[in-house]
């Protein structure tokens, strides 16, 4: 599944209020950016437990997780990888 | 010891081995942080920066940041600490203003980049790669001497990015060092405590927090953000630290989120809070999750280097909702609108005085003749002193909002709002906010139907830095004034929760 094409609508209308595709890339650090801070990395995982139906446990929210649209989008892949 | 840099230097005599900065999988103890910090002040001068030169050191927190900063010190210049997050909007501003000879930046930051670009030209610009670095700077220019004395000038914390005014704090080796002491004796710290640090250093708390750890020999571990709580007390866990420094809102996500249930911390005997008020209720639940941790509720100002009152953890049960009294050096009034001290008990706006009061602000003879007075500072605080001196606030006479840990001029955002064509008038104020204090808020009159509330948030996301983005716009058909035509931004924002500490 292309998780980053739910991922990154939400982040670009939320965290930066457009729908410019281009205003970040796959690859930006969205923590060291701050375009995404410690309320929103709520809203983030919020969003990310409804859409998919799943439990983001505690240890999974590391930056390695979170940092990135690509690293989310790898995260998702794992997860579901790990249910079937 | 006239400067900190030179408490620097003499600590990595001493004791060379301890550890010093931790940031990530980098640990610097003293005589490494030393080395460092004179090579940085080597390269500087290799860069033609001469005493009272300014260096603008645009950097998140990383153990680079504090290379720098005694780097500069050390060469004489004065270190000018901007917020990396900030926009190019914002940082342009502050650059031309205090005009650096030398730039810092992280590389690939566009923002910084271009703010360079617009208002440093001139300035040499040194880039930082992303990751850590522990063996920069690289350089083999020799120091040469040029230290600088008590009396010189040492830091300029700006508090406002208005284009029109940008407010400067500048702060001399004395006002550091004398506050830094202060602080010391009030916390009672000393070089086996070790503390995790969130607190940027472009702010004057995160800078108290970094510069007294440093002055006694103490560790500080670097953590870089709250994003993810948990990590930051498996961070205080991991290195046994002995203190916690943060604003409410710090507490309040802890608290909040529920990472402090269970978790055993020892070593940990002191919490720092300050930068706006914490409510009783807060407080409280903290000081229950951690029994045994003596909790410093403290209050002061940029303006007056970091600290000037600080409440004994043993008497917050009897002083509730007090912001402190003065510690060493400081002393509080509470005056009328003549400027005449008015009894105990009073209400009344706070002056303070004592050796960590600014110079003034940065090339603005003006705005600092409306703050200092024979030797005064006039806060913008309102309150009144208890017969045993203990300061308690009821509101502040200025706008500024506090949300999370960043001060928020509601004249910042309103300049970027109007520069939107679609927006004929606009007020912003601060509004109550379970976590974060307060928020920005927006009020809106727009010239053409059909603007909403994304499209405002986009035009502000590239002038302002995230946290100055209004989290709420309403529309409005017309903004509340005074007779004069002022915009009654009190009236806006409604009745504001004053209470304090607990």
């Amino acid at each position: 599944m292309d998780y980053k094409a739910t991922i990154k609508p939400f982040i670009l209308s939320n965290f930066l209020f457009t729908d410019d595709d281009a205003a970040v890339a796959d690859d930006t650090s969205l923590i060291r950016g701050g375009i995404v801070d410690s309320t929103g990395i709520l809203e983030l995982i919020e969003f990310i437990e409804s859409a998919y139906d799943i439990r983001v446990a505690p240890e999974e929210m590391v930056p390695a997780n979170f940092d990135t649209i690509d690293s989310i989008g790898l995260f998702l892949g794992r997860k579901a990888g790990g249910r079937q | 010891m006239t400067t900190l840099a030179g408490r620097l230097l003499a600590t990595a005599a001493r004791m060379p081995s301890a550890a010093a900065v931790s940031d990530g999988g980098c640990r610097a103890d003293y005589a490494t942080l030393a080395a460092s910090a004179k090579r940085f002040a080597g390269l500087l001068q290799g860069h033609g920066v001469r005493a009272g030169d300014r260096v603008a050191v645009m950097l998140p927190n990383r153990y680079e940041a504090v290379v720098a900063c005694y780097g500069c010190w050390l060469a004489g210049a004065v270190v000018v600490p901007l917020n990396a997050q900030a926009s190019r909007r914002e940082l342009s501003a502050w650059l031309a203003h205090c005009e650096p000879v030398v730039v810092l930046v992280e590389s690939g930051s566009a923002e910084a980049e271009a703010a360079v670009a617009a208002a440093a030209s001139g300035a040499c610009v040194l880039r930082l790669p992303q990751q850590r670095a522990p063996a920069w700077p690289d350089s083999c220019d020799r120091l040469e001497s040029g230290a600088a004395g008590a009396g010189d000038l040492a830091m300029i914390l700006y508090t406002s990015g208005t284009s029109g005014a940008p407010k400067g704090v500048a702060l001399a080796h004395a006002n550091l060092l004398a506050n830094v002491d202060a602080v010391v004796e009030d916390i009672g710290l000393a070089a086996d405590d070790c503390t995790v640090s969130v607190l940027p250093f472009y702010y004057a708390y995160g800078a108290s927090v970094l510069h007294t750890h440093l002055s006694v020999g103490a560790h500080v571990v670097l953590e870089a953000n709250l994003v993810f709580p948990h990590l930051v007390v498996e961070t205080l866990a991991r290195e046994a630290a002995t203190g916690f420094s943060g604003v409410p809102s710090t507490f309040a996500l802890l608290v909040e989120r529920g990472v402090l249930e269970g978790r055993a911390l020892p070593q940990l005997r002191y919490l720092t809070q300050a930068g706006g008020a914490m409510t009783v209720a807060l407080a409280t639940r903290l000081r229950a999750l951690l029994p045994g941790v003596r909790l410093h509720v403290m209050y002061g100002q940029t303006e007056a280097t970091a600290r000037l009152a600080s409440v004994p953890p043993a008497r917050l049960d009897d002083k509730p909702g007090s912001a402190g009294r003065a510690i060493r050096g400081v002393g509080l009034q509470v005056r009328d609108e003549d400027g005449e001290p008015v009894p105990a008990g009073v209400e009344g706006e706070v002056w303070a005085t004592g050796p960590g009061i600014m110079r003034g602000y940065w090339r603005d003879p003006a705005a600092t003749a409306l703050v200092l007075r024979d030797g005064w500072l006039r806060t913008g605080d309102v309150g009144r002193i208890d017969d045993e001196g203990y300061l308690f606030l009821a509101g502040r006479r200025s706008d500024m909002i506090k949300t999370g840990a960043h001060r928020v001029h509601p004249l910042d955002v309103e300049e970027a709002l109007l520069e939107h064509p679609g927006i004929e008038q606009v007020a912003v104020a601060g509004v109550a906010d379970g976590l974060l204090g307060q928020v920005v808020k927006a009020w809106v009159v727009a010239r053409s139907p059909g603007l909403d509330e994304n499209a405002v948030r986009a035009h502000c996301r590239g002038r302002l830095a995230p946290w100055k983005i209004p989290r709420d716009v309403d529309f409005v058909s017309a903004l509340p004034r005074t007779a004069s035509g002022k915009v009654r931004r009190a009236s806006l924002a409604g009745p504001v929760n004053l209470e304090t500490a607990p």
